[in-house]
């Protein structure tokens, strides 16, 4: 294509290309951006994602297809909804009742007048089941992270990060203004290069379970190699609370380390089925962020019927260690399915499982094929991961049967021997 | 090719993408220009080397040529073709005098003073660029192949120097495999070619790994640009 021809919508693009414009005018990005979004984007896949679904987020769902507006029922492997507690009957009732006694929102920052008795019920009864002095309950899994970083890291610090930690530890960090490394993925020996030549404070940030690839942070190592350099540690356990050790409390647990680790951090919205977040750890950090997490200072306070579900969902989650039982038959059920039928899952070891396509190309097309057959997936895509790492992400529940598990499982199967993936 | 285009064609253009220090990435830029960050404070060293065996003007001959670059905003503009990447190569070595003079006119490119060696290693699936200057080794950039296709992509490179501040518009055709399977890797030696990284602040994995052969590199005019442009 000669200069000054027109803009190509094309399949080689995507959000990537669109990060800067070349105008004073703050808009004029818009222009391009269209044009790749409305020319080929939306129509060749990317309108798979948002779509919007009619149901719980449960085993079956209903979901809409953007392109036709056909609404579709379909089994449901996308939703993070491990331990089923979203829908369960006495988290919907604790829910509703709140909603009767308390109304809708809490009016108010946590720290003004938006604190309830539930909230600290819940921070309360948290701190208990992580076996820590206190628990300090968030808004949004994204506000913890952004809030817990932003409140302790200073202009000089060092936060030496996992290469693969989610967004919202990387936003924190950047606004704490800490001087910023990553460490390549679970590579202790790179954490070991990364630490020399800082000094003064610093913190090492892992995840228990990474949530595109599902495999598990190599804690012993990297919690050795960050305290022989004097560095605390971070850890955050957004899809492995509730999930992993005998008891639930995370990774940290299944290795025994967590009094090795001094930060504790998770969601509700994932194995709990709600929403919000929370940093598990000393009265002293409890302290100081009630203090200085802003983004907690500045947002109204978790909703009462959402605070009320979440603590039933915990309840619920501590009380019936038979729901991980569940979810770990099941996902050795699913492991073994597509390891018979020769499907690529990664290096996944938890619930979360990939199936990788490695082919950019096709996946949206797969994808609509496989929603078209019954089966909800979401195409992880560059730059979410990797160049030729696409793949679906399958989110294991509790509540799948084994006969749900069976179908889901053949339709992907035939799906990806149909395009040649198998 | 269009009136005022230079090509030149090679047998094979292999590149790297380091990540490294933001703050090593802005001692390499003029201030107009912003590295990329794919993260936080981590900017993108960009290694190619290209084996080129002709151009289309100036009569210079075969010569391989290595450069190093800084990854850069592109310019995304109603009209322009669609960057992959923006570059601004902070150092290029030539194999020839020829080369090196023929780029430092027309493209106002930085240039090593001198002639590098360049010994390219082609395996089964993966090609080697070990570059050295007077015996002494500059760098051994080791690239790894996925799947190949014929491709026309297109790329800019920003120039800056004491005459004023350049961009090029460029396409890169040829057969093309790209891959971030973090196969690859890079072994930096010191020498006043590499004085301008802080070595131990380079990953020795590139995170893409691209490699092109039997294709052409086609340059647009070069354009000046105003005081001020991003």
């Amino acid at each position: 294509m000669a200069q000054g021809a027109a803009v190509r919508a094309d399949h080689d693009y995507d959000y990537s290309n669109f990060y800067y414009s070349s105008s004073d005018d703050l808009f004029a990005i818009f222009g391009p951006y269209d044009d790749w979004w409305y020319g080929s984007a939306r129509n060749n896949g990317y309108y798979l994602f948002s779509q919007p679904m009619s149901t719980k987020p449960g085993p079956e769902i209903n979901l809409e297809d953007q392109l036709t507006h056909e609404h579709r029922d379909m089994l449901n492997l996308a939703s993070y909804n491990y331990l089923g507690l979203s829908y369960h009957p006495e988290v919907v009732a604790a829910a509703k009742s709140a909603l009767d006694h308390y109304g809708l929102g809490a009016a108010g920052s946590p720290i003004l007048s938006g604190t309830m008795d539930l909230h600290m019920t819940l921070e309360k009864e948290l701190a208990a089941f992580k076996k820590k002095p206190a628990a300090m309950v968030f808004a949004t899994g994204y506000s913890t992270n952004v809030g817990l970083l932003s409140a302790l890291l200073r202009p000089g610090d060092w936060a030496i990060m996992d290469q693969n930690v989610h967004a919202s530890i990387v936003d924190g960090v950047i606004m704490s203004k800490a001087n910023a490394r990553f460490f390549r993925h679970n590579q202790p020996g790179d954490l070991e290069k990364k630490l020399k030549g800082t000094t003064g404070k610093k913190l090492v940030i892992v995840e228990g379970v990474y949530s595109m690839d599902g495999d598990t942070a190599r804690l012993p190592e990297l919690v050795a190699i960050a305290k022989a350099a004097g560095a605390r540690v971070m850890i955050d356990e957004a899809h492995s609370t509730f999930v992993y050790g005998d008891n639930g409390r995370g990774v940290a647990e299944s290795f025994e380390m967590e009094d090795q680790i001094d930060i504790h951090v998770g969601t509700f919205s994932k194995a709990l089925g709600g929403q919000g977040g929370y940093v598990a750890g000393s009265q002293g950090l409890y302290n100081y962020l009630m203090g200085f997490a802003r983004s907690r200072v500045f947002s109204c306070a978790l909703a009462p019927a959402v605070t009320a579900g979440v603590l039933a969902a915990l309840r619920v989650a501590a009380r019936e260690p038979e729901l991980r039982t569940t979810l770990w038959n099941n996902v050795a059920h699913f492991r073994k399915l597509m390891s018979d039928a020769g499907v690529d899952v990664g290096e996944s070891t938890s619930q979360i499982i990939p199936i990788m396509i490695r082919n950019d190309r096709k996946i949206l097309g797969i994808a609509q094929k496989l929603q078209r057959a019954g089966l909800y997936l979401q195409p992880i895509i560059f730059p979410a991961v990797a160049k030729h790492r696409s793949r679906f992400r399958v989110s294991i529940s509790a509540t799948h049967t084994p006969e749900q598990l069976n179908r889901a499982a053949g339709i992907l199967v035939e799906t990806l021997r149909s395009e040649g993936i198998l | 090719m269009n009136p005022g285009q230079v090509q030149y064609d090679y047998r094979h253009a292999i590149g790297g993408f380091f990540e490294f220090p933001t703050e090593n990435a802005r001692k390499l830029l003029p201030p107009h220009l912003h590295p990329v960050e794919p993260h936080h404070g981590q900017s993108v060293l960009s290694v190619m080397a290209f084996d080129f065996t002709a151009g289309s003007v100036d009569n210079i001959g075969p010569y391989g040529e290595l450069v190093l670059s800084v990854h850069v905003a592109p310019r995304i503009e109603a009209g322009r073709p669609m960057a992959r990447a923006a570059f601004y190569p902070f150092l290029v070595g030539t194999t020839t005098k020829e080369s090196r003079e023929h780029a430092i006119a027309r493209w106002h490119l930085p240039h090593f003073p001198h002639n590098i060696d360049m010994n390219v290693t082609i395996g089964a699936r993966d090609i080697t660029v070990g570059a050295a200057h007077g015996g002494a080794p500059i760098l051994d950039l080791h690239i790894t192949d996925y799947q190949w296709e014929t491709v026309e992509h297109y790329y800019q490179a920003y120039m800056h120097d004491a005459s004023g501040s350049y961009m090029a518009t460029m396409a890169l055709r040829g057969r093309f495999s790209e891959n971030e399977e973090e196969r690859g890797g890079i072994t930096l030696h010191p020498h006043a070619f590499t004085a301008g990284l802080d070595i131990d602040g380079v990953n020795t994995t590139p995170f893409r790994e691209l490699w092109m052969r039997d294709g052409t590199q086609t340059f647009d005019p070069l354009e000046t640009l105003q005081p001020g442009v991003r």
